[in-house]
């Protein structure tokens, strides 16, 4: 029997799997696959707009941020800054003022927090930067990157490819694939030794982020040094190098602090009749022999939302919870889930479960509907997380709430 | 494999599987788990055989499977891709995934056989011929076999068992168990009889795994077959078979049915009447097993959880028991997969990427200082050893030194 049982391996489930153990709980996670981690800028976003803190406060009351409280995001922001520093993964930023990052096409990716290696120098409209690839890695174009970031009214100075030792790929590259590349010291030397006669002129320098998996700060700091220029990485499309760093610091934490984690099997929730309140018992687990109940004394939803799994729509035009088959916010006509630009806000976006402010899921009277059950991040109703920027926040302080209900 | 290509079409191509992938990590000899499998079965044609873009390479860990968040059986369809009607397996494939075989065969001359493989003759001549790498590790014999030494726990049917009135477990050793390494058996079989269980030896073949992960399915499916046929009447007697080597116990749970495509109702028994060793005395005995007082074993140690016990789905049971026992420092390996994979490791063409793969993980041994490591499957505990120095452990042998029982 465990004391929290944390359902998906995303960021939120992770960070709740973490803050639960930080409070002496013996923590399960169960999931049926990786979140979704590594398709993402390893960031976090809190809120897009320039003053968050502001604008959190004039939310709805029924917005996740409201219903979680300003203590809840401020608390786990604080401890990811705790485990982040541990790991030697820093992230730098604040609340009050945005951090503005480029992304792999250009665009303007406003953020509270990220690593190191990507926000160390920032950019500025009068700071000149470079911009470089690497020959043979996929999906990361300089000139397409710097004509989109001219338009946002940046300069660019320079736009280059740089090569790699050693005899040509086999295929394209992964950010992955380069990242290996760099891992070894005598490596790095050979690349830098490759690279610096082409760096003429230049002194901000932004990569593909390829610069190490593992003790990537160290890789970043050594990388910098033997150039002799600012460097800042930038995020490339899946597999994305900051988000699998943030993944493998979270994990390695939990399983550090004794969280046991279950990976590969399928949960489908339990319901305990047998007192007279409504409470869940844990789930039962799809493993690949059979069938494997797990008890728990509190259970937190972190499955994420329609593009996650958390909730799934039928043919029929009905959305399901999919582990409890807990009822959903949802519009009931096909039609209404989707505006036709995909940069408008979408409607679907904010489907999801009612919570009250312990994160419970709530019936239609406000009733919470099993007393040990926890909802946190995307399967929450209200927010539309991808225009307002606030994925990463609102995953945290309500996995940071809910853990804080699930063990009063 | 109408359902492979429906599976395929569920793949949204998130490169969730090809960041996780341990061997695409490593080398750009292979293209990747999404690429050679889900992909490349979009360029499927009734009236043609699928390309074949590298599947060789991949090292059936099954760690794209265990990760894909679209329950997309990746490595199951990258398995299947190997049996090939046309495909050429080699003469060295033929041997290396026959452990029985050789074990049988060997065990017959067990001084002679050991001092050959230490010949460093031999084994250049074994990699010039064969190419089985030189550097691989080929286990020593152990001098007596497990089946031999403990005849007297050997029960035909169950009609031997009506008698017991405890609860009763079978327990399938493997190859390994059986060949190289008996006191993993022998001390399995104590552990479960300090808890009360009464055990005994069910007849049983290879579970041909190694065979499936070379390509030869058929004769996989007849060691499957003949397990299965050798196994139900015990399972029709609801008898738990339970196994300490988490390949064998993946094969029965998972592999006979998704891969070797054998779904009868005696398969899906079988799956669902096999354990892995801890998995059964974490879920099934907690009560015997938290009684007893461990007694503490002051070292540190690092464990590496099998790619193969990954894929049960069940998480890392034998870790939840190891964290109880006092005095012994634990670290955790992060690695997906030692590299060696079975036999992937001991061919000549493939040795370096698996070494790569394992890089990590020795490192990580190296560095925490580790006084020895500990894993569950056989062929990573010698692969992980070998590459660091280090004596490697079942972690039922540290459970067992903590129990008094050695």
């Amino acid at each position: 029997m465990t004391d929290v049982l944390v359902i998906g391996a995303g960021f939120c489930g992770l960070y709740a799997a973490i803050a639960a153990s930080k409070r002496n709980a013996r923590v399960t996670l169960v999931a049926s696959g990786h979140g979704g981690l590594s398709i993402s800028h390893g960031c976090i976003d809190v809120w897009s707009s320039s003053a968050p803190s502001r604008a959190l406060s004039r939310l709805k009351k029924t917005h996740p941020y409201r219903l979680a409280g300003k203590d809840a995001l401020n608390t786990a922001l604080e401890t990811l800054d705790l485990i982040s520093h541990d790991a030697d993964y820093p992230f730098i930023g604040t609340l009050s003022k945005p951090t503005i990052l480029p992304t792999a096409f250009g665009a303007i990716h406003t953020t509270a927090y990220a690593p190191l290696s990507l926000a160390q120098t920032g950019i500025q409209k009068n700071i000149p930067i470079s911009i470089a690839s690497i020959a043979g890695l996929r999906d990361f174009f300089p000139t397409l990157l710097s004509k989109n970031l001219e338009m946002n009214g940046y300069t660019v100075r320079r736009t280059m490819q740089l090569p790699l030792p050693g005899p040509v790929p086999q295929r394209d590259l992964y950010a992955t694939d380069i990242a290996q590349r760099f891992a070894d010291s005598s490596n790095r030397e050979r690349i830098s030794r490759l690279w610096r006669p082409r760096l003429a002129g230049v002194d901000r320098l932004g990569l593909p982020a390829v610069l190490g998996l593992h003790h990537s700060q160290r890789v970043f700091r050594s990388v910098q040094d033997l150039l002799g220029v600012e460097l800042f990485e930038i995020p490339t499309p899946p597999p994305s190098l900051p988000g699998l760093r943030l993944e493998n610091m979270l994990s390695d934490t939990a399983i550090k602090m004794g969280v046991d984690i279950i990976l590969g099997s399928p949960a489908a929730g339990r319901i305990d009749h047998s007192g007279k309140n409504k409470r869940v018992s844990g789930v039962s687990l799809q493993t690949a022999g059979g069938e494997q109940n797990l008890d728990a004394h509190s259970v937190i939803l972190a499955t994420g939302g329609l593009l996650h799994g958390g909730l799934v729509a039928g043919r029929n035009g009905n959305i399901v919870e999919s582990v409890f088959n807990l009822p959903v916010e949802y519009a009931e006509s096909h039609q209404e889930w989707l505006k036709p630009s995909p940069f408008d806000e979408q409607p679907y976006e904010k489907y999801g479960l009612l919570v009250n402010s312990r994160m419970q899921p709530i019936d239609l009277h406000g009733d919470p509907i099993f007393e040990n059950l926890f909802a946190a991040g995307g399967i929450i109703a209200g927010a539309d997380r991808q225009i307002e920027g606030s994925r990463q926040g609102i995953d945290i302080a309500t996995a940071q709430r809910a853990v804080e209900a699930a063990l009063e | 494999m109408i359902r492979d290509f429906l599976a395929a079409d569920q793949c949204l191509k998130c490169n969730i599987c090809t960041a996780s992938c341990p061997v695409a990590k490593v080398t750009d000899l292979f293209l990747g788990p999404k690429a050679v499998g889900p992909q490349i079965l979009r360029f499927r044609h009734p009236d043609y055989a699928l390309p074949n873009v590298g599947e060789e390479w991949c090292s059936s860990c099954g760690t794209c499977s265990l990760v894909c968040p679209h329950d997309v059986p990746v490595a199951e369809m990258i398995a299947r891709m190997k049996e090939r009607p046309t495909r050429k397996v080699p003469w060295r494939d033929r041997i290396i995934s026959r452990p029985e075989v050789i074990g049988r065969f060997a065990s017959r001359i067990t001084p002679l056989a050991n001092s050959l493989l230490k010949s460093p003759r031999l084994r250049s001549a074994l990699e010039k011929y064969l190419g089985i790498s030189s550097k691989a590790i080929l286990p020593a014999l152990a001098r007596t076999n497990f089946k031999k030494a403990l005849r007297e726990y050997y029960v035909r049917t169950p009609n031997r068992l009506e008698e017991i009135s405890r609860l009763t477990v079978g327990y399938f050793h493997g190859c390994s168990t059986n060949y190289f390494e008996p006191r993993i058996g022998e001390l399995a079989i104590a552990i479960l009889e300090r808890l009360g269980l009464y055990v005994f030896l069910p007849p049983q073949v290879c579970c041909g795994l190694p065979l499936q992960s070379n390509g030869l399915f058929d004769a996989a499916r007849k060691l499957a077959t003949q397990n299965i046929k050798y196994l139900e009447p015990f399972l029709r007697e609801r008898i738990p078979i339970i196994g300490t080597s988490p390949s064998c116990t993946l094969a029965f749970k998972h592999n006979y049915r998704a891969i070797l495509g054998i779904d009868t109702e005696e398969s899906r028994l079988l799956a669902n009447s096999t354990y892995d060793f801890f998995e059964f005395i974490l879920h099934f005995m907690p009560d015997e097993l938290f009684r007893i007082k461990f007694r503490g074993v002051a070292a540190r140690a690092l464990y590496h959880p099998p790619c193969q016990l990954r894929s049960h789905g069940i998480g890392t049971p034998a870790l939840t028991i190891l964290r109880e026992i006092p005095e012994l420092e634990l670290e955790v390996s992060e690695s997906a997969c030692c590299g060696t994979a079975g036999t992937y490791g001991m061919k000549s063409e493939r040795y370096e990427v698996a070494y790569s793969v394992g890089e990590n993980l020795f490192r990580k041994a190296i560095t925490m200082d580790a006084d020895f490591i500990m894993s569950d499957s056989e062929t990573c505990r010698w692969w992980i050893s070998k590459h660091t120095n280090l004596p490697a452990y079942h972690p039922l042998e540290i459970l067992a030194r903590s129990m008094g029982i050695v």
